[in-house]
């Protein structure tokens, strides 16, 4: 009987052939391959949010394994003995368990924990990149849609995952949400019942929070990301103005190996960085707080960061209740409706809409795949920063007491500071941000006009001192040179044109000479392309 | 560029094109010109290279070291709860050392790689998106029309009013069960305009034991809770009450402020008082009292009430004052409410219409 | 009409009788006579203070020969330092500080051994210091305000935990002390500059004191409210609590969300941010 040869070496090639056979995936593996990424590190910070998140399924769905979201009584009867004894809900037992009688529990619970944190925050500072670039203008507009909603879906995601254990922080919380809801005008007191199955805190709202934290929102999360990333595919990712890029092109390195390689060594430094904190960092020692009891309650009572804002707006409000009468029947709309209430959903529209709103000011109906440095757009620059300066007063207030007494800060100066700073500040900053911006693109011009600083002063036979400029450019007969501002960064130090090696070279060998592998160092690319074409500024 | 078989194409049965002629082709194909593409090492073996790569590999098997660290840590490390400073304190930092140790090296080993081993690169892809596609649009915008067409809504008034009457309430029939299991109303049992304290009910400390007069100290507090069966638990969340004993001066200030509210007017006993402990802004417990000041502060969003003035806010948020509750003792000399509060407990709603 | 007055009977028997006794009973010099008078208004007024010395009650403190050793010791140094803002008799002086008649030896125990007496500067609230007096010292002053006064005093000895049931501690901690006092032990703010201090450097003493006499805005939680059986239950807690070292690493304070926040920004975000920096680079 003949033997079929199995050839080792052959195996490759001989699954590509079965699998093609069936996919005909040869095009589009190599598309896939070849799919260029620009390379800057600001396109990475939306990366730090997607490997979060793959690091809070996975510890979460260990988390799961031992959870039980029952707010049934019991005796807690585990190892903590401080607690032992106690009348908890079995979610808080269950937690307890997992933080000291799991093998590696608390380790993976504060894993999932510190990665919420950094989700939420990896998710800010992208969508701050994108924000201040313009990466949001057409056509991405729905990607920035998404974005956004993806930070409120990560916000209730967070509040409903530190409320499951059933601690007396959380809980807390958890009753001002419930106050919350019932600010809401003519249908609060309803929904706040609905949603708790009856009166606060009831029996059922830890199973509902439950399915929410890891079914519902995880999954519609999951279906946005997916959506997100497609879009980023299908149009392409945008890139700096800069020598080669035009519009019409990506300039940057391809998918494999280069791209992938360095995104897999991110996301295990992602990964690294969460472990590190989840084993050096304690985070949320409930065993400290202990179960919640409606008459329970800690100074220094703060919601995890994302939410801190909110809960700073709420100190901030002051004590303004509007009571009317309709019908016979007097009405209350109580104080909290405003700053929880009315606020988040001004910060949800206006975002939501903004780029429409932008497009509308500046009239702009282009398609955009160059990013602006923030310096040349500086009212959309000083808006955001106008922005930052809101939210940071409110995040501030939300950990008032702290501050006071940290410090040494009478409590009710803070809240008047954080009163008077949020009407004050922002304008402020808006000014502030917009005069900087100016003032960079004044210097940008006045380098590529003048040339760059090279230090060098020089004394002519009147005796008048001057400084040498290196000109950029041809120069006129007054030495200006006439180059263009192309949206990109202007050289202005010696070392970047390369006339200067870097200082760290006259420390370890002598200035004069070279890397040993005969690079000059410098941001420009080394070979010209061939048949390459005239390398313009590439704005259009 | 489409993918497909254009003009340019290069042959692939040339004898005398390299893999590298091919990965260039392919990428052509793609509509992606590689136009830089220089390895690092152009000269191989060199000893930098050889110490980028022993560095790699160092860091590869520093990872794979800690990895085993984390490994033996989790099964061997004793970790189970033991009051005080111990080495079973230790297991969770060991567990992050190490695999924190792991990945990071995994990561800086791949990121090395990928930036001083892999040859430099510069790529440049078309977007093709500028021109838009007049042409498949037309098509598509037919095919779309054409489909409504057939579907004949339009032309068939009474089958698309027909469908509509079928299909909207069937949208409603999804929602029904979802909204009506959920909904429930909050009037009926009443919910937010009783609390579980009625006349007679003992006030009684956190294990459920009666309270005499004299067990509150003078400038002291007390949390109380209904002398019921669970009334100190969640089932009872909005009875939580403060029960403080004022001394004389501040008792007498408050005494006649209270004549001014018809509900509290006989509502102390003695010097003693007390108040509902949910805060009427956002419903934490209210429960920080400065004994000297007679302030009593919330520490969630730092409103603060005046004890000797019915618990009016002074500070703060909050826009309602405490509501008291009326005390007396009973025949064997125990603390207890001659009623519930005359008003809503905690954060304010819709309908709440009392003053 | 009357016999002249030097002529009557009863005066020549006066005469007499003075005769006898040796008295002149001529008209003295009007010096003689003044001299007279002011040694016998010497005299009164001597025998009216004697009396008065011995039969009044004490206005002042008591004969300190009724006080005991470590009285007296309070005494003395009493006198040295708290009395310019206690008054003489600790019956307190306006604007400066308040009577201490009633506070007890757990009052002066507490603010001494904390070095929050003698105060030095005037804040919205005392702050702990570095005591100027050793525990003993501060005890002495303690025995010396109780004997004026009276007031709370504390058991004794230095362990008052080891009778302490932690779990049931942890209950009352939670009911009536985390509210200001914050539940990782670290204190927190209370209205217009005034705060609940942490309890990291308190002892069992200390601990005992402060919830036995309500210091400065601290509510007082006297016997009866508390008793010293769950007095010590919350001792035994709070020391078990801040003798457990944290499982999870290092502890940032064991104040909640806000350290949190600052560790994901400061240590995470700033790390991957720089790592993106190595990575990508500027293109």
């Amino acid at each position: 009987m003949k033997r079929r040869k199995f050839d080792l070496a052959e195996l490759p090639e001989a699954t590509a052939v079965q699998v093609d056979d069936r996919l005909q995936i040869a095009s589009p593996l190599r598309r896939m391959f070849n799919k260029v990424f620009p390379d800057h590190w600001s396109f990475l910070l939306g990366e730090i949010a997607l490997y979060s998140f793959i690091v809070l399924l996975l510890s979460g769905t260990f988390l799961a394994l031992f959870y039980d979201p029952s707010m049934q009584e019991t005796k807690y009867d585990g190892s903590f003995t401080p607690l032992r004894g106690i009348e908890v809900s079995q979610a808080y037992r269950s937690s307890l368990d997992l933080s000291f009688d799991v093998r590696g529990g608390l380790f993976l619970r504060q894993m999932h924990h510190w990665a919420a944190l950094l989700f939420v925050a990896a998710i800010v500072v992208h969508m701050f990149r994108t924000f201040f670039t313009g990466a949001f203008r057409k056509p991405r507009e729905l990607n920035w849609i998404i974005g956004v909603l993806l930070f409120w879906l990560a916000f209730l995601e967070g509040f409903a995952g530190y409320s499951l254990p059933d601690d007396a922080l959380s809980g807390t919380g958890l009753r001002i949400a419930s106050a919350i809801v019932l600010s809401i005008p003519i249908v609060g007191s309803w929904v706040a019942t609905s949603l708790f199955g009856g009166e606060f805190p009831g029996h059922v709202i830890l199973d509902r929070f439950y399915i929410l934290h890891v079914f519902l929102i995880p999954g519609i999360i999951l279906a946005l990301i997916v959506v997100h990333l497609a879009l980023l595919v299908k149009q392409k990712h945008t890139q700096w103005p800069g020598p080669g890029r035009t519009n019409s092109n990506v300039v940057g390195i391809r998918m494999f190996p280069a791209f992938s390689v360095k995104a897999g060594g991110f996301f295990m430094l992602v990964f690294g960085v969460i472990a590190l904190l989840a084993g050096l960092f304690q985070i949320n020692p409930i065993w400290l707080f202990g179960p919640y009891k409606a008459a329970v309650v800690s100074a220094a009572s703060q919601p995890d960061w994302y939410v801190m804002f909110l809960d700073g707006s709420t100190r901030l409000m002051p004590a303004w209740e509007l009571r009317f009468h309709l019908f016979g029947h007097g009405y209350t709309l109580p104080p909290v409706f405003w700053p929880t209430v009315v606020l988040p959903g001004i910060l949800t529209m206006l975002p939501l809409f903004y780029p429409f709103i932008e497009a509308r000011f500046t009239k702009d109906k282009a398609v955009h795949h160059l990013l602006q440095r923030p310096r040349d757009v500086p009212f959309r620059t000083a808006l955001g920063c106008m922005a930052i300066t809101f939210y940071l007063v409110l995040f501030i207030s939300g950990g008032n007491d702290v501050i006071a007494d940290k410090l040494k800060i009478s409590l009710n100066a803070m809240t008047w500071a954080g009163r008077i700073g949020l009407l004050v500040l922002p304008p402020l900053a808006y000014y502030v941000a917009q005069r900087i911006a100016l003032g960079l693109q004044q210097h940008d011009r006045e380098v590529l006009a003048h040339g760059v600083e090279t230090g060098i002063i020089r004394r002519d036979p009147d005796g008048r001192f001057y400084e040498v400029h290196q000109p950029l450019g041809p120069v006129d007969d007054h030495g200006h040179s006439e180059l263009e501002y192309a949206g990109w960064v202007v050289p202005k130090k010696m070392n970047r044109i390369g006339a200067l090696l870097p200082t760290l070279r006259g420390f370890f060998y002598p200035v004069e000479s070279r890397t040993p592998d005969g690079h000059v160092p410098s941001d420009a690319p080394i070979s010209p392309a061939p048949q390459h074409q005239e390398i313009g500024s590439g704005r259009s | 560029m489409s993918v497909g078989h254009h003009n340019g194409d290069v042959d692939l049965d040339d004898p005398r094109l390299t893999r590298f002629d091919l990965v260039r082709e392919g990428a052509r194909r793609d509509g992606v010109e590689i136009v830089h593409y220089a390895p690092r090492f152009p000269v191989p073996g060199s000893r930098r290279e050889k110490r980028i790569v022993r560095s790699i590999s160092l860091m590869f098997v520093i990872a794979g070291l800690a990895g085993l660290g984390f490994v033996v840590s989790y099964i061997a490390w004793p970790f189970h709860y033991k009051p005080g400073f111990n080495i079973n304190k230790w297991f969770t930092p060991m567990l992050g050392i190490t695999l924190g140790l792991t990945l990071v090296f995994l990561a800086l080993a791949m990121i090395t790689w990928g930036k001083k081993l892999l040859p430099e690169e510069i790529a440049v892809q078309d977007r093709h998106d500028q021109i838009p596609d007049h042409a498949e649009r037309r098509l598509t915008g037919a095919t779309m029309l054409n489909m409504a067409d057939e579907l004949g809504i339009a032309r068939r008034p009474l089958l698309r009013r027909a469908a509509l009457f079928g299909l909207l309430p069937v949208g409603a029939a999804a929602a029904a069960p979802l909204i009506g299991g959920l909904i429930k109303d909050p009037h009926n049992p009443d919910i937010l305009e009783h609390t579980a304290w009625g006349k007679g009910i003992r006030l009684v400390r956190d294990d459920l034991t009666p309270i005499r007069p004299e067990d509150v100290s003078v400038g002291g507090q007390m949390t109380v809770f209904p002398g019921i069966p669970g009334g100190n638990t969640n089932d009872h969340a909005d009875s939580p009450t403060l029960l403080i004993r004022l001394r004389d001066e501040d008792a007498s200030k408050l005494r006649s402020a209270a004549t001014k509210i018809p509900e509290n007017a006989d509502s102390m006993y003695g010097n003693l008082v007390a108040y509902s402990k949910i805060c009427t802004h956002a419903g934490c417990p209210a429960s920080l009292f400065e004994q000297q000041t007679n302030i009593l502060l919330c520490p969630c969003h730092q409103s603060q009430f005046d004890i000797t003035n019915n618990a009016r806010p002074i500070f703060g948020p909050a826009t309602r004052r405490l509501p008291m509750l009326p005390i007396t003792v009973d025949d064997e000399g125990f603390l207890v409410a001659k009623s519930d509060y005359q008003q809503p407990v905690g954060p304010g709603f819709w309908e709440r219409s009392s003053s | 009409m009357t016999p002249a007055a030097e002529d009557r009977p009863s005066r020549r028997r006066r005469t007499r009788l003075l005769r006898r006794l040796g008295t002149p009973t001529a008209p003295r010099s009007k010096l003689r006579r003044r001299f007279g008078s002011a040694v016998r208004m010497l005299a009164a007024l001597l025998l009216v203070g004697g009396l008065y010395a011995a039969f009044a009650p004490g206005v002042q403190a008591e004969d300190t020969s009724t006080l005991s050793g470590a009285a007296q010791q309070g005494q003395s140094l009493f006198d040295a330092t708290c009395i310019s803002c206690h008054g003489r008799n600790a019956q307190g002086v306006p604007n400066k500080g308040p009577s201490l008649i009633g506070v007890g030896s757990a009052a002066v125990e507490f603010q001494v051994t904390t070095g929050r007496m003698p105060l030095t500067q005037q804040q919205n609230q005392a702050d702990r210091r570095k005591p100027i007096y050793s525990d003993d010292q501060a005890r002495d002053i303690g025995a010396y305000i109780e004997a004026l006064g009276g007031g709370p005093q504390l058991p004794e000895g230095d362990n008052l935990h080891s009778n302490g049931e932690i779990a049931a501690g942890g209950e009352l901690f939670r009911v009536n002390c985390s509210s200001c006092h914050a539940f990782g032990m670290g204190g927190g703010a209370l209205s217009s500059g005034k705060f609940a201090p942490s309890l990291n450097d308190a002892t069992d003493r200390q601990i005992y004191a402060a919830m036995l006499t309500g210091p400065e805005n601290m509510p007082v939680f006297g016997d009866n409210q508390l008793s010293p059986q769950e007095k010590q239950d919350i001792i035994a807690y709070v020391q078990n609590q801040k003798n457990d070292q944290d499982p999870g690493g290092w502890g940032i304070g064991r104040l909640g969300p806000v350290p949190e926040a600052l560790v994901i920004f400061l240590v995470g975000l700033v790390a991957l941010v720089f790592a993106s920096l190595w990575i990508a680079g500027k293109s």
